[in-house]
Parts: structure tokens; C-alpha cells; sequence
């Protein structure tokens, strides 16, 4: 390799290394992935987010109430002993379908409690849970739920 | 101000997070109703914590989230007593966020 190519090589490592910690360590999906928090449902943000990959049920746990008095604050717990690259939540009540995303890092336990807003569509609600492991694979796990009283209306 | 409330605690080795983030998450389809303009929602988009300046926790959020939204979490490997969680959000309009809370 050319002496002058190299420097230059070993350069550019330097100053990515030097800008890295101060930004944020893991994917900002909302840059990354903005199509993914436009899908209308459940299957096509998953696509959106994670490309068009078989999706296996796995050991993954969400907990909520069965009814939900009110979906303006639906506590929901996510579960999961999967070693992961990112978490994310999605239901099918609301116009879009992606919630939240969490990016794992070596300090994690996926073990995550969020409250979300859900509309009252008088069928029952499934919100689903998908681990993206670090072999590649996706993961589920689903749960569902009846909301007594919308919470987008506001 | 108090734009989050953060209360960590160690137990076992594991510190458990409690925050509650102060925000209005209004959705597109709230202020449509409100005020006839989507562009108006404003919710928060991106939240992390960190301790000694390496981050435990961070999230994409939607505008799905509850209104002042309560996050509890876990991290392992890092923090002791009297370490400081520092929490961040970002919401759709720019605007940033912070709180933290020892570690107890």
C-alpha cells in the first residue's frame, strides 16, 4: 500500500474515533429508519425497521393489564433473555404501529417498563414485542389486550 | 428544571431506574383536532441515560408514548452507590431535557 494512502487511512480512524463517544453510542432509528414510524402496521414497520426477514416466535415475555381502563397510559413490560442488538414495540390499535425502540448495550437487561397510548378500537389489541438478536434472527413474543377507553382522542 | 425525575437504586449488582419525563406527547392526530395543524404534535423522539458519562439506556420513541411518560429500566456492570444517573430526551421540535438522580 502507498505510504501516502495509508496516513491518510489511518487518519480518518483517528478523528472517527475522537467524534464517537460524543455522539450517541448505537443506531438512532428515527434518522435511520424514518419509514419505519410511518407503516400502518405491525408487519410492514417491522420490515421497515429490521428488512424483510422471517420473524420466529421466541422467549420473549410482554406483560399488560387484560383491560385497560383507560389508553391514554397503558403500562407495558417487556421481557427477554435473548442476547440482542435493539428491542422494539409496536401494537396495531394506533394509525402507526411502531412505539419505541431500545438500543441494547453491554450494561443491558431487557427488563423495560413503558407506558404507551392506545385507541380504543373495540377489538382486542395486540401489541408486539420484537428482539433482534445478535445472531440476526427476529424474535416475538405478543400479547393482547382490550382498551375500555381510547387515549388518542385527547 | 426538572424535565425528568430520575430515581436509580442498586440491589444485587443491578441498578433499577424509575424516570418520569415530563412532556405533553401530543400525537398528529391530537392537534389536528386541537389546532387543524398535524405539524403542531410534538413528542419525544429520543431519550438515553448515562452513567460517568457512558450510556446504560437510550430509546427511539413515537409519539405513542403516554403523556409524561414513566420509564422503568435496568443496567448492570456500571454504577455504585452515589453515582449520578443522568438522564436526556430530545423531542420532535429540538428542544432537550435533562434530569439525574444518585444512585441509592
Amino acid at each position: 500500500m502507498q505510504r501516502r494512502k495509508f496516513l491518510s487511512l489511518v487518519g480518518l480512524g483517528a478523528v472517527a474515533a475522537t467524534v464517537a463517544p460524543a455522539a450517541l453510542s448505537a443506531t438512532d432509528w428515527r434518522k435511520e429508519k424514518p419509514d419505519a414510524w410511518q407503516a400502518k402496521t405491525v408487519d410492514s414497520a417491522i420490515k421497515a425497521m429490521y428488512g424483510d426477514k422471517p420473524v420466529v416466535e421466541g422467549d420473549i415475555t410482554v406483560t399488560t393489564p387484560d383491560v385497560a381502563a383507560s389508553g391514554g397510559a397503558v403500562p407495558v413490560n417487556v421481557k427477554s433473555g435473548i442476547d440482542a442488538k435493539s428491542v422494539a414495540i409496536f401494537q396495531d390499535a394506533n394509525p402507526e404501529s411502531a412505539v419505541i425502540v431500545f438500543d441494547i448495550n453491554k450494561y443491558s437487561i431487557i427488563n423495560y417498563d413503558v407506558k404507551m397510548k392506545l385507541k380504543s378500537v373495540g377489538d382486542p389489541i395486540t401489541v408486539t414485542c420484537i428482539v433482534e438478536g445478535k445472531d440476526g434472527k427476529l424474535y416475538s413474543g405478543k400479547r393482547t389486550l382490550d382498551v375500555a377507553l381510547g387515549g388518542c382522542e385527547g | 428544571m426538572g424535565a425528568i425525575k430520575v430515581k436509580p437504586k442498586l440491589k444485587n449488582g443491578i441498578v433499577k431506574v424509575k424516570a418520569l419525563a415530563s412532556h405533553e406527547m401530543t400525537t398528529f392526530d391530537m392537534m389536528q383536532k386541537k389546532t387543524g395543524n398535524r405539524d403542531d404534535a410534538n413528542y419525544i423522539e429520543h431519550i438515553s441515560a448515562s452513567v460517568n458519562g457512558e450510556v446504560v439506556w437510550e430509546a427511539s420513541t413515537s409519539q405513542f408514548l403516554s403523556k409524561n411518560p414513566i420509564f422503568k429500566f435496568q443496567f448492570k456492570g456500571i454504577g455504585a452507590k452515589g453515582d449520578k444517573v443522568v438522564m436526556t430526551w430530545t423531542d420532535r421540535k429540538g428542544k432537550t431535557g435533562t434530569g439525574k438522580g444518585k444512585i441509592k
